[in-house]
């Protein structure tokens, strides 16, 4: 006899326990990360009658032939090229907003205009010590906010810099975790629960590493995967077992670059791109606030140099510093400041040298210069804003498309209980049967 | 088949309603300041255009306070002028009363002691102070327009203003400096009413008849001086007109900037109310469907 019915029937409620084990676990991951929905291959087991007896039935039940994984390469890749891009736009538009906020709160535009309206506001009345102490005031008002806008501008860039770095410790500790993964999947069995796990971790490392930067991967047919890190040209990060190490250095103006292995890399999207043109801009910003800090600085104290002060001695200047971090006010009293022009006798009431100090504020108008950064940065971030909104759609929809082709479908699983616990049961039958034959075998002659 | 993933129903719905949340706060937010503009990149170019009207804003506002000096300098000036034309008004009639042959000598020097206490008047006069403290009539100088040098009184001021700007570029003086209001030329040349009254008084206590000619003599100066004064006088009244012209434009100038920084910043409320009920609508309806939709579930059925 080449078939055997009760194994056949054990092999069958074999393979449904197996089943209803895949759908419970598919149940209790239906919310885990990265957890990619398992599905049972099951397939017969049969064999050919042996010589002479080819005409036999010769059945041998079900297994389990694989675990699968019903993963979509495809769109793996699509979410961590997305996601990576989504990243680049958060970190570059949150960097940028901050650096609004930080020009926009602190005020420099207003005091900047009140120190024109201070000013014009001397000019009715030029020997008035009020008047004049509140143009000092003001002045040291205008350089307080300038200094709190560059250290505003410091904490950007610092806040942007300790996240990039601890990012990079992160893309380090992810790429030994890929090579030990690798290591491990050429040693798991094809189609075994093991395997599906592993490639599980492998996504999901593959997905947090892309969240840093633009990467090219290549898999091999065990599943083991090299990483390259950036673009223009990708730097090889992980191959096989072994990692490399990445590394990042800021230079004098706060800018970061990266290198994998020594070798200078361009992230290309990722968070770590984001940080990366982040921090370029704040550096151009830093740069157009120190001029218009220098050139209020200048054209004031070149103004004050050329006349002279209500005692009639010369008129000494009233900023010091170059910088918007630097500024400050050295002068101490509102008569030191030179309203009459050189050779005016002492308390003059004639007001030319501040009239020239006014034209050539007008003139180099700091007001619209900040009002001018300021349109820049938030026309940048309302640009940016947009294209994050748009990546957003793009990372989300790329998301759900992955998730609605490897996730976990309550309602599927909920059927396929049923379907497994029915199978199960209808083994438990078959089971039944054959025992049912034996009694009515063992029953003869009795 | 399409798997339809309960992690991406979940996902889908919950980004939804957060979208829908984000929106009606947004509005709320609209509501609440009457500004349309929470931070500058809701809309970079408005933003521009609301700092450079609010510098305008802040601007005009010292251009108005500068113009209410001006016109209370210019006020002060007017009223100035006006005591000095009585001034030389009383001395004149003084002078006529003088001519008169009937008059003794005693009763001539008894005018000439008023003549002088009159051109006393007049130094104080022309010493008055505007309202930040300084010689109304003294230009750019602080301290004293006029001052005796021990032989007359002497302009000691200088003989420039400073303009006062009143907005839009346009300025006045605001005031006058002393020559502009005492010193004339007469036919024997210039001199000033300081002089005038300061000889007549003295010609009017030398007595004789040289007080009686002086004293008709002095008529045709003083007529010219307070045709000065009273020229003077109109110079500061259209002074204080174009004054006045320009405060109405620069309100007319603040009601436009005031206007175009509601339609380039505020918020309509109308718009965002309605808007508002509009995402609250759809907000509480996805709401309701999600918790429909999630409770839908075959497990529920299983029994």
């Amino acid at each position: 006899m080449a078939s055997d019915l009760l194994s056949i029937a054990a092999s069958g409620a074999r393979a449904a326990r197996s089943a209803l084990d895949v759908t419970a676990q598919n149940i209790a991951n239906a919310s885990s990360d990265g957890y990619v929905r398992r599905s049972l291959r099951i397939e017969e087991v049969s064999a050919s009658g042996g010589a002479g007896r080819i005409g036999d039935i010769s059945l041998s039940g079900a297994r389990v032939a694989e675990i699968r994984r019903n993963a979509d390469a495809f769109l793996q890749g699509e979410v961590r090229r997305t996601s990576g891009d989504l990243q680049r736009a958060n970190v570059e538009l949150s960097g940028l907003q901050n650096m609004e906020s930080a020009l926009e709160q602190s005020g420099v535009f207003t005091a900047v205009v009140e120190f024109e309206a201070v000013l014009q506001q001397l000019s009715s009345d030029p020997v008035d010590p009020s008047r004049r102490a509140a143009v000092v005031a003001e002045a040291s008002t205008l350089a307080n906010k300038f200094n709190i806008t560059a250290s505003g501008f410091d904490a950007v860039g610092d806040g942007l810099r300790f996240d990039a770095e601890a990012e990079v410790n992160d893309a380090n500790i992810i790429g030994a975790e890929l090579a030990r993964v690798n290591l491990r999947l050429t040693r798991a069995g094809s189609g075994s629960s093991d395997r599906a796990a592993l490639l599980d971790q492998r996504d999901q490392l593959l997905e947090r590493l892309g969240g840093f930067s633009s990467l090219t991967t290549s898999f091999a047919a065990d599943g083991t995967v090299a990483v390259s890190l950036g673009s223009n040209p990708p730097r090889s990060f992980v191959q096989g077992g072994t990692a490399g190490t990445l590394t990042s250095a800021t230079a004098a103006d706060g800018t970061l670059s990266f290198a994998v292995d020594g070798q200078a890399m361009t992230p290309g999207s990722g968070s770590l791109e984001g940080a990366s043109l982040a921090l370029t801009e704040l550096a151009s910003l830093r740069q157009r606030l120190d001029t218009v800090a220098a050139g209020i600085a200048d054209t004031v104290n070149n103004a004050q140099a050329a006349g002279v002060a209500l005692d009639g001695t010369q008129g000494q200047p009233i900023f010091a510093g170059t910088t918007a971090g630097t500024l400050r006010v050295v002068m101490t009293g509102g008569a030191g400041l030179a309203t009459a022009p050189a050779g005016a006798a002492a308390g003059s009431r004639d007001d030319s040298n501040l009239n020239a100090l006014r034209q050539s504020l007008t003139a180099l108008d700091p007001a619209q210069q900040l009002n001018g950064v300021l349109f820049d940065v938030s026309s940048k971030v309302a640009g940016r804003a947009v294209t994050q909104s748009a990546l957003d759609t793009i990372a989300t929809s790329a998301r759900i498309s992955l998730e609605q082709q490897s996730g976990v479908d309550l309602d599927t699983e909920a059927a396929n209980l049923i379907r497994f616990q029915q199978a199960f049961q209808a083994s438990g039958r078959a089971m039944q049967a054959a025992s049912d034959i034996f009694d009515t075998l063992l029953g003869i002659g009795r | 088949m399409i798997n339809l993933s309960t992690g991406a129903f979940y996902e889908r719905s919950t980004s939804q309603i957060g979208t829908l949340r984000a929106k009606a706060e947004s509005l709320q937010q609209q509501i609440g300041t009457g500004e349309r503009l929470e931070r500058s990149s809701d809309d970079p170019v408005a933003a521009a255009r609301l700092r450079m009207l609010a510098r305008n804003e802040r601007i005009s506002t010292v251009d108005t306070r500068n113009s209410e000096l001006a016109e209370a300098d210019l006020t002060l000036t007017d009223e100035t002028l006006g005591s000095i034309a009585d001034v030389v008004v009383r001395v004149r009639e003084l002078a006529v009363q003088a001519a008169s042959s009937t008059l003794s000598d005693a009763q001539r020097s008894v005018i000439g002691t008023e003549v002088a206490s009159l051109r006393d008047n007049l130094v104080l006069l022309a010493n008055s102070r505007n309202i930040s403290g300084h010689a109304l009539l003294g230009g750019q100088a602080s301290g004293a327009a006029y001052a005796d040098n021990g032989n007359g009184i002497e302009f000691v001021g200088s003989g420039a203003l400073t303009p006062v700007e009143i907005g839009e570029g346009q300025s006045v003086m605001p005031g006058l400096t002393g020559p502009e209001v005492f010193e004339f030329d007469t036919a024997n040349g210039a001199t000033d009413l300081f002089a005038v009254l300061g000889n007549f008084a003295a010609a009017l206590s030398a007595g004789g008849d040289a007080a009686a000619q002086a004293s008709s003599a002095v008529l045709s100066d003083l007529d010219a001086g307070l045709e000065k004064v009273t020229t003077a006088q109109t110079v500061i009244g259209s002074r204080l007109n174009w004054v006045d012209l320009m405060s109405e434009r620069r309100e007319i100038n603040s009601e436009r900037v005031a206007d175009e920084r509601t339609q380039v910043g505020g918020a309509d409320i109308a718009v965002a109310m309605s808007r508002l009920q509009e995402t609250l609508t759809v907000l509480e309806a996805s709401q309701a469907s999600f918790v429909r939709l999630a409770n839908l579930s075959l497990f529920s059925m299983l029994r």
